[in-house]
């Protein structure tokens, strides 16, 4: 496995070093003055994750208001950095209970020390799961005060947890009400040309789970995705429903689904950890229904005047409704006034983001919104560059409605004493870079 | 400012200054910039404060970095503004906002001049700023009259007059046409009489700006500065408030000082009695007091007013009260100080002459070469290395050899550097040199360049009286236990040489000194192996007959690295295995090196190289340059009249400096365009002609032996009984005859081909040869170099002409001085085409030897042939035209020396025989065209054919066309003489000595009959028989 990090930087935004761990010794202890110096103090910042500086590599990320940076000076596998970062973040969560700042990194600077021993070796990461790392790094994060409640467990041994043939999750789990929450959650992706062709557009989508279970239950779950049901109706050997099937490209599944049975009958099943957890992810790139119509039309009146309209319709299902919706229009820097006519929401000029933003906070289906703006520039100095017209960025949100299609057939759930259990699914669409080019 | 009413502004700032990271900042900034627009963009209109409250804005996030592009109108409108605090902004903010080169500016123009013009001072301040900060060509065109005129208006207040003059000064560096009006000068001696010190300091800027770019036109001036440096010297009529810790108006006297130093010299009697009393009083007035800043101020005067001191040539009395006082500077304990009174001692060196004054202090200065500053160190070494001549070089060496073992690394180097070119210029006598030059190797060998070691090399080797010493020194080096590479290498080499001098004293028998090289042999590194090599092929000689152990050793050695895997090492062993062999012949073949040319040392060159100009540009970097040459002419001849071993080492600059003012003059009296090809610059001509004197000067003596060996190798294997006359470096043929060192039948066939180069060399003279050739003219320039430290005497040049020439020779002195070059000129006439050649019977004295040599003088054919590129239908007409014998001749060559065709055509370009390309269909042919000049005919068209075979390159034919016969013929013969074979190993031919032979103008060869006539050259041979 290739090195993921020589060596990690927990930064806050002025660039002070919160925490800092050196896993190798080829990259010096003053390398994060060179980030400082070459990233943080530029214009660069922000615009690629991953900088080189002299012969190191520089991997960085935002969360919140830290910036971690990994450094590396070998050829490192920076997918696996990044998602290293990434679980990192998760685990120091699930410790500190609540969100990842910088508070919460210096309240909890010992813990956390502890645990980047623990999750990375020589460059090489580890064992990163929350649920084994807490049965042996016992220490407890200081919580925030809005954070729930730590449970009380007790303290089973770590070891057969970690050996065992399920090393996720323990034995002898006792719940009163057993319940099954699913969530399926999809971003849309979407690059749509002026002339309303869509130029790039995926859906990535992920189903995170929450169980409160009691025993060791094996759980089923079954998908309209198309491979799934025919190979279904093959071993059943009758014909497939008629009804949409949709198919999945890249499909990632949390460790305890057994992928041997998926490789044999296609079926997802589990047993599940405890808790709160990340079951797959998945992306589609056919047969994608969009959720709003964008139609702009932007007009420079001469030099010092422009006129701006756009029509937003959405196209699913009359009941749902959308929500958040936010469509920012880019207008050149020298934006001076900007007045607006809209149907719905609220509209204004933000000077900072040099966008038009204009607001919905309920957008129902079936229905479309127009704003139209008048925007006065003020000359300048310079010398005239052509305005580049980057694309119209939108935000949404659509509870129960999901862009790839994706519908849960099935849950079903065995344990040895056969309880009864409560399963509930919920949907919702987000827009991911959802951009219209104008 | 008005800033207190903003709020704002200030809110804004605040704001920014909160910002807890630059996203933060910027996010502010890019909120507060559309604010901005919008308010601009209103069409209601901004109050005159709302307007000068963004504009501030504006300045403050310009002033963090960010690009402000837009504004600027409502800026410039400010400045029209009726009142003070909207003034004022717009001023501020377009001065910054706004660079000279922006079209804006135009517009602001008018109010500016308004402003200037007005009567409200505070405005015409504010507008002189601006002007003098942004003022580009434009603004300097249309203001500069209205600024003069506030200067020199007597009504203005002295606050807007400084500004004016400032602004002025600014202007006239943008545009000097600003102040090119007449009577300007009137003006500026009329402002030198300001009483007002603050307006005399602005004016004085001014001054110097003015008088830097022409002092002659403000030579009226002269006497006001001298009248304002008395008025602050005797500190009358000073104001408190221009007084800074005592002094009067430190900054003036300096800028009044300055300004001085730009004029020439003071004439008038009166004003330079004054002047000087003035500087007297500043040098009696300073001292190093406690308090630091009044130190900087006087200081600064004080330094000021030695460099007029020394620009003014004062009386020698003042000069040593200034080597006094600096003398006290570098005495005090504070390094700031210490370090100017080196620095300015050095400088004042330089300049004039106070050697014996700072002598005086020669002890502290050597006590500032210990400090633990290294600034203080290096000045003192350059100021010791400054310092330094006849009468303390010892005392300076040896305290800077004590000093190398304890030095900074950093300095070592140049400490090295600068103890060996002493110890070679200053030298009492070589001994001590090569003392020196090895206690510098030992003490730091590291830092020791190959330059100094190949120097001491070349001076013993070209003084046998050093020889027998410098052995026995390196032998007693060679006892020591650690022993650096250098000297192994020095040792090994002068060993190799010289051992056999110490043949009688205890540890030196050939034997012994073998053994103890040989111990060094495992721990060095390649080049020295290859030096080692040579010193035991060396001492295989110098052992004749052989004792067989240590025969038998050497050659075990040989052959341990005839397989070596560095080539050079490798080819040495075989080559030295296979000369051992032969027994007696090795002594004829690896003789003892001969005498190195002298040449300007490389230490010197490299030291020029290396040092760092301090001096700023003016008049005084000139001088010294001036003054150093001199300083070195006064030095040689101390060593001429003083001693008589060390004579030779002062005089290494000499020749090529006297050279190079001869070649210059040589430049001026040539007519034609001929200057050109004299390089003006110093150096390089210098090194040319440095060149011409030693074409076979080597760099170091590790590559003489090998290319001499290389040589007589082949020669060897080619002829091995004549390996005897063979010797490229002269055989120790201990006759008293003089033995030429150069080839010259050969340098007269390089000649041929070229127009410069040496015509003939002996250990005492060289005869360098210069030719330019006009048409049927020729310049031919003849230098005679006497190589020796004694005169020659009894100088006679004789030209034997042959009929076709027409020869005149200038007058050849009786003598030539030590070391001197002189020039003849000689100058040739062309008559007709003949391929006789002049003789110059050259006649000399040294000692009682008596010379006599016969030259050829490449005033051949060829030089009187120019080149002629015609056309394909001019060619064939000419070339039909001439038709059969005589005009027209053709022969079969054979026996030619055999080349490619591109070979051929470079020969014939150096023969002027200019090749047309693409004229002869067939690859193989050579068409060429020429005309020959004769004083008879002028220009004659010369057609030249030549065929080649492409499978035997040994034969050709040849036809040539022209309109004479004669010249045909001539012309013909003299081809087939450059392409028949002609070895270039041909034996240097031994001049007769005192008995000359015949005086005629046949050939001056004395050949000997053994010798075949294949291996003579053939030009010569013919020209004989004719």
């Amino acid at each position: 496995m290739p090195v993921a990090a020589s060596a990690i930087y927990f930064l806050n935004l002025r660039g002070d070093v919160l925490i800092n761990r050196l896993y190798r010794d080829d990259v010096g202890g003053n390398m994060v003055d060179a980030f400082r110096m070459h990233i943080m103090q530029t214009k660069e910042l922000g615009t690629c994750p991953v900088r080189q500086i002299g012969g190191c590599s520089f991997l960085y990320m935002r969360i919140s208001n830290v910036y971690i940076v990994i450094v590396v000076s070998s050829n490192a596998n920076v997918a696996c950095a990044f998602k290293f970062v990434c679980e990192a973040v998760a685990l120091f969560k699930s410790y500190f209970g609540g969100a990842f700042d910088e508070d919460a990194i210096r309240n909890n600077f010992v813990l956390i020390y502890e645990l980047l021993d623990e999750i990375m070796d020589f460059g090489y990461p580890q064992n990163l799961s929350p649920e084994i790392l807490k049965l042996y790094i016992t220490q407890e994060g200081v919580r925030s005060p809005f954070s729930s409640k730590p449970s009380e467990k007790p303290v089973p041994n770590a070891t057969l947890q970690v050996t065992g043939a399920v090393g996720w999750r323990r034995e002898g789990l006792v719940y009163k009400k057993n319940e099954v929450f699913l969530d399926i959650v999809e971003s849309v992706n979407l690059l749509m040309s002026s002339k309303g062709s869509v130029l790039r557009c995926d859906v990535t989508g992920k189903i995170l789970m929450k169980c409160f279970l009691s025993g060791m239950p094996d759980l089923k779950l079954g998908l309209n995705d198309k491979i799934g049901l025919e190979k279904e109706s093959q071993l059943k050997s009758r014909p497939a429903k008629s009804g949409k099937t949709i198919e999945l490209d890249d499909v990632t599944f949390h460790q305890c689904v057994n992928l041997t049975r998926f490789n044999s009958e296609k079926t997802v099943s589990f047993v599940p950890p405890d808790g709160e957890f990340e079951l797959m992810k998945y992306r589609i790139t056919e047969g994608v229904n969009l959720p709003f119509r964008v139609l702009p039309t932007i007009k420079e009146l001469g030099r010092t005047r422009m006129e701006v309209n756009v029509k937003v319709k959405s196209v699913f299902g009359a009941k749902m409704f959308a929500l958040g919706v936010v469509v920012k229009v880019p207008v050149p820097k020298q934006t001076a006034k900007a007045s607006f006519q809209v149907t719905s929401g609220r509209a204004k000029y933000n000077a900072s983001i040099d966008c038009l933003v204009w607001k919905i906070r309920k957008f129902p289906g079936q229905t479309e919104a127009t704003m139209s703006a008048e925007v006065e520039l003020i000359s300048t100095m310079a010398e005239k560059k052509p305005w580049t017209r980057p694309p119209i960025q939108m935000e949404f949100q659509v509870p129960m409605f999901t862009a790839s299609g994706l519908r849960v057939r099935f849950l079903k759930v065995w344990e040895k004493s056969g309880y009864n259990t409560v399963e509930w699914v919920r949907y919702i669409t987000k827009a991911g870079s959802y951009e219209i080019r104008c | 400012m008005a800033l207190s009413g903003m709020r704002g502004l200030s809110v804004f700032i605040s704001d920014v200054r909160n910002c807890q990271n630059k996203e933060q900042e910027r996010l502010r900034i890019d909120k507060e910039l559309g604010n901005i627009r919008t308010r601009f963009k209103n069409e209601k209109g901004l109050t005159p404060y709302e307007k000068k409250k963004y504009v501030w804005k504006m300045l403050y996030i310009y002033m963090l970095g960010y690009d402000v592009d837009f504004g600027h109108m409502e800026a410039i409108s400010l400045i029209s503004a009726p009142k003070y605090p909207e003034k004022q902004v717009g001023y501020i903010v377009t001065s910054c906002l706004l660079n000279e080169n922006h079209d804006f500016l135009r517009v602001v123009i008018n109010a500016v001049r308004n402003d200037i013009i007005g009567r409200n001072e505070t405005f015409q301040c504010l507008a002189l700023t601006m002007v003098g900060n942004i003022g580009g060509k434009e603004f300097a065109e249309s203001l500069a009259p209205d600024v003069q005129r506030l200067l020199i208006s007597s009504s203005c207040r002295p606050l807007v007059r400084k500004k004016a003059a400032l602004c002025l000064l600014r202007l006239y560096r943008k545009n000097p046409d600003v102040v090119n009006i007449d009577g300007w000068s009137d003006c500026m001696s009329q402002l030198l009489d300001e009483r007002d010190l603050g307006v005399l300091t602005s004016v004085m800027s001014l001054f110097v700006a003015l008088v830097s770019n022409n002092n002659e036109a403000y030579r009226n001036c002269l006497p006001k500065c001298v009248k304002i440096l008395e008025r602050l010297a005797r500190n009358q009529d000073i104001p408190q408030e221009y007084t800074y810790y005592g002094i009067p108006s430190p900054w003036l006297q300096v800028k009044t000082t300055k300004a001085l130093q730009y004029f020439p010299t003071v004439e008038d009697p009166n004003t330079r009695r004054a002047l000087f009393e003035v500087l007297q009083r500043i040098l009696m007035g300073t001292d190093v007091v406690k308090n630091v800043n009044k130190n900087n101020a006087s200081h600064a005067v004080l330094f000021e007013a030695l460099a007029l001191v020394m620009h003014l040539d004062a009386e020698k009395e003042m000069m040593s009260q200034c080597v006094a006082l600096l003398g006290k500077f570098i005495a005090v304990r504070e390094p700031n100080i210490r370090y100017l009174g080196l620095e300015n001692m050095t400088r004042m060196l330089l300049i004039t002459d106070v050697q014996d004054i700072i002598k005086r202090h020669q002890t502290q200065i050597l006590t500032s070469l210990k400090d633990p500053d290294i600034s203080i160190r290096r000045r003192a070494l350059d100021l010791l290395y400054g310092m330094c001549d006849v009468t303390n070089a010892k005392d300076i060496v040896e305290e800077l050899l004590q000093y190398l073992s304890t030095a900074d690394f950093a300095m070592r180097e140049e400490l090295a550097l600068k103890a060996a070119i002493l110890a070679e210029k200053f030298a009492p006598d070589l001994s001590w040199y090569v003392d020196v030059i090895l206690q510098l190797i030992d003490k730091a060998g590291d830092f020791v360049s190959d330059d100094i070691w190949y120097r001491v090399v070349q001076f013993v080797t070209n003084n046998e009286d050093l020889q027998p010493y410098a052995a026995a020194k390196a032998r007693e080096y060679l006892d020591k236990p650690a022993l650096h590479e250098t000297m192994v290498k020095v040792s090994a080499y002068i060993l190799g040489e010289y051992s056999h001098l110490l043949a009688r004293r205890p540890g030196c028998r050939p034997k012994e000194i073998f053994a103890i090289i040989n111990e060094k042999l495992p721990k060095v590194s390649k080049p020295t192996v290859a030096i080692l090599l040579s010193t035991y092929a060396k001492i295989m000689m110098h052992t004749q007959p052989p004792y067989p152990e240590l025969q038998e050793q050497i050659w075990a050695i040989f052959r341990k690295y005839e397989s070596y895997i560095d080539v050079e090492i490798q080819q040495r062993a075989v080559e030295y295995f296979v000369l051992s062999r032969k027994g007696a012949a090795l002594v004829d073949v690896l003789a003892e090196m001969p005498k190195f040319p002298e040449r300007q040392s490389a230490l010197l060159k490299k030291a020029e190289d290396a040092e760092v100009d301090t001096a700023d540009q003016s008049a005084i970097k000139l001088r010294s340059q001036q003054q150093t040459s001199n300083a070195l002419v006064v030095t040689d001849q101390q060593h001429v009249n003083g001693s008589i071993l060390g004579n030779q080492l002062g005089l290494v600059k000499m020749p090529s400096q006297k050279m190079e003012a001869s070649t210059h003059n040589q430049g001026l009296t040539k007519e034609n365009g001929a200057v050109s090809k004299v390089d003006p610059e110093p150096t390089p001509s210098a090194d040319l002609l440095g060149d011409l004197l030693g074409p076979l000067a080597m760099e170091g003596p590790p590559a003489a032996p090998v290319s001499g060996e290389k040589n007589m190798i082949s020669a060897l294997e080619a002829t091995p009984d004549a390996a005897g006359a063979l010797a490229l470096a002269t055989v120790g043929d201990q006759s008293n005859s003089v033995q030429p060192i150069v080839n010259i039948a050969e340098r007269f066939h390089a000649l041929c081909l070229q127009d410069s180069g040496v015509l003939y060399e002996d250990p005492y003279i060289q005869i360098g040869i210069k030719a330019e050739w006009r048409a049927h003219h020729g310049h031919l320039v003849l230098f005679l170099g006497n190589k020796n430290t004694s005169p020659l005497l009894s100088v006679r040049a004789l030209i034997l002409p042959p009929s076709h020439l027409k020869m005149e020779l200038s007058l050849v002195p009786e003598t030539i001085p030590p070391r001197a070059q002189v020039q003849c000129l000689l100058e040739v006439v062309n008559l007709r085409a003949s391929r006789d050649v002049a003789v110059l019977d050259f006649l000399y004295k040294f000692g009682t030897a008596v010379v006599s040599v016969k030259l050829q003088l490449p005033a051949v054919l060829n030089k009187f042939l120019r080149p002629i590129s015609v056309s394909a239908e001019e060619f064939f007409p000419q070339w039909n035209s001439l038709s059969g014998p005589p005009l027209k001749l053709q022969e079969v060559v054979r026996g030619v020396k055999p080349m490619s065709l591109l070979e051929m055509a470079n020969l014939f370009a150096s023969l002027h025989l200019g090749v047309i390309p693409g004229l002869d269909t067939n690859p193989n042919n050579l068409v060429s065209c020429t005309g020959f000049y004769s004083e008879g005919t002028r220009a004659m068209l010369c057609l030249i054919r030549v065929e080649t075979d492409p499978s035997d390159r040994t034969q050709l034919r040849i036809t040539i066309a022209s309109g004479d016969p004669t010249l045909t013929f001539e012309l013909k013969e003299f081809i087939k003489e450059h392409l028949v074979n002609i070895p270039m190993s041909t034996h240097a031919p031994a001049p007769a000595p005192a008995p000359a032979p015949a005086p005629a103008a046949v050939p001056l060869q004395p050949q000997s009959p053994i010798t075949p006539a294949g291996y003579t050259d053939p030009g010569v041979m013919l020209a004989g028989l004719l």
